[in-house]
């Protein structure tokens, strides 16, 4: 039940014309469109994100975990555009972030380990969007939607979003861990050894910021130095190493099974796509 | 290249006008949607709501249907990615990308189901409270969009670059999906007022979105319908050729 093959790409190579006209020629006749188009969605995903979540709507960096009754009203009262407004984007266009997990999960179909991996992580990671983004977007809705609710009911939503954010943690732990899994066995050299170590790290921010459901202040706590602060940073470099990583996975794509070619320096991607 | 199975897949499709009729009986029972609930109704309004005796059962009996038959559907869900699957594509991008949708609606869905039940469950408890899980069940169903759009606009996208003689699915259904998703946008801003288009009840929010989601079912029920069966009279076909050659 494979899918029928188009026939090899246009000879031609991409016109050098304004922006708008080699963009058209990509989306007609380049032989890794859908891959590049996953991989763009992936990158305006992310782009977005840390735009609404730390300009727009102002959630993160996370408040503070000790913060009195009145000072969470607050928290919520001058926030009472910016999350319905940015988060609304985040719904908007969330959904396109399903290509990224169909990206990653590519790469391990390319890879020379089983299928399981790709649709194990394909699993993990789709459902990964509600507890890792969408409780988190609707808790702090809901709590902005009535500023003069009962103080206690505004912190059990405080301590919900933020808790439901970076307190569930089992499906990127895991799946980090199937994508490390597939890159040290893979014998196709899909991506180099390194980044499969640099996932054990992703995965390991995980296991820190599981103590924030037992500390209220310390490093430990929802917001502190390690269990965010040192996160986030790992999470920053391990989201811009995987977005170089498959676009350089793209670049190599040679539709074959075997190992993936590497890229010849004096091949310039536009050409090569052609070729 | 051996053929696709495709048994019981015509089964799986007439599950759906069942489904349908179902989810518009609990739709319909469910005296919060009836009209629906005004997002300006004061905590002692939501708990009246709650507490009178005509609407207890008509709540409990209307979600514990939809908690049942909610996920219905996946299956067809799977048969629009298995129809993908046939298409002129180089890689299984598309196919992957709607399976990773297909969960998440449902999933939310759940979410808005156990807070309406969980109101209606002791609704003797303080009001505060109660209109805190009428909120949280509102805002949750109101704003379940992601997945729905995202799997539109992937449909769309894959319908745009199959590249074949006779494509899976005609060109307007990749239009059609883009303008459910469109369609479908208003209803993430719902957290922005509670009065007006926008708001839960509106005619956004509320009727705009519902509305989109109840003509792609049924719309994309008849377009995948469609591709099926046409599947199978080309498999007929070229079984026939086979024996007689």
């Amino acid at each position: 039940m494979s899918a029928v093959i188009t026939p090899p790409a246009s000879p031609a190579a991409p016109p050098s014309g304004p922006l708008h006209q080699r963009i058209a020629w990509h989306w007609r006749h380049n032989p890794k469109r859908e891959l590049w188009l996953a991989w763009w969605a992936l990158v305006v995903f992310y782009s977005v994100f840390w735009l609404i979540f730390f300009v727009i709507t102002r959630v993160q960096p996370p408040p503070q975990p000790t913060a009195d009754l009145a000072a969470q009203v607050h928290y919520f009262h001058v926030r009472h555009l910016g999350v319905p407004v940015g988060f609304a984007v985040i719904f908007c266009i969330g959904g396109m972030i399903a290509t990224n997990n169909a990206l990653i999960a590519y790469s391990m179909r390319r890879m020379s380990v089983s299928p399981a991996f790709a649709y194990s992580y394909l699993i993990m990671y789709s459902l990964s969007a509600i507890p890792g983004l969408l409780l988190l977007c609707i808790a702090l809705i809901v709590g902005t939607l009535r500023p003069e609710r009962d103080p206690e009911a505004i912190s059990w939503l405080y301590d919900f979003a933020f808790l439901s954010f970076d307190g569930t943690m089992g499906v990127f732990l895991i799946g980090s861990l199937i994508w490390m899994l597939a890159i040290l066995l893979d014998k196709n050299r899909v991506f180099p050894k390194w980044f499969g170590y640099l996932n054990l790290c992703n995965g390991l921010t995980e296991v820190v910021v599981a103590p924030c459901w037992i500390f209220r202040r310390g490093v430990l706590a929802w917001n502190g130095q390690i269990a965010w602060w040192l996160d986030m940073v790992v999470f920053g470099v391990y989201t811009g190493a995987f977005i170089y990583m498959l676009r350089s996975m793209i670049l190599r794509e040679d539709f074959g099974t075997g190992p993936l070619p590497e890229l010849k320096p004096e091949l310039k991607p536009d050409v090569k796509a052609a070729s | 290249m051996a053929r696709r199975r495709t048994d019981g897949e015509v089964i799986l499709l007439w599950t759906l006008p069942v489904t349908v009729i179902i989810w518009i009986a609990s739709f319909l029972l469910f005296p919060g949607f009836n009209p629906p609930m005004s997002p300006t109704m004061s905590a002692e309004q939501v708990a009246a709501f709650y507490r009178d005796p005509a609407h207890i059962p008509e709540i409990r009996y209307s979600m514990i249907v939809f908690n049942w038959f909610g996920v219905s559907l996946i299956p067809i869900l799977a048969l629009i990615v298995l129809q993908v699957r046939r298409m002129a594509h180089r890689t299984p991008i598309f196919s992957y990308a709607l399976l990773g949708c297909a969960a998440g609606s449902p999933a939310l869905f759940l979410v808005a189901d156990v807070c309406w039940l969980l109101a209606a469950f002791r609704p003797e408890r303080s009001p505060e409270l109660t209109q805190l899980f009428n909120d949280f069940g509102w805002i949750t169903f109101t704003i379940l969009v992601p997945f729905l759009i995202g799997q539109s606009v992937i449909l769309a996208l894959a319908i745009y670059l199959d590249d074949q003689p006779r494509p899976v699915f005609s060109r307007w259904v990749a239009y059609f999906n883009l303008l459910v998703a469109a369609a479908l946008a208003p209803a993430a801003f719902v957290g922005v007022s509670l009065s007006g288009p926008l708001a839960w009840d509106g005619v956004l929010s509320f009727w705009l979105k519902n509305i989109a989601i109840a003509v792609w079912i049924v719309v994309m029920g008849v377009a995948v319908g469609q591709a099926i069966y046409r599947e199978r009279a080309e498999n007929r076909e070229s079984g026939d050729e086979l024996v007689s050659a």
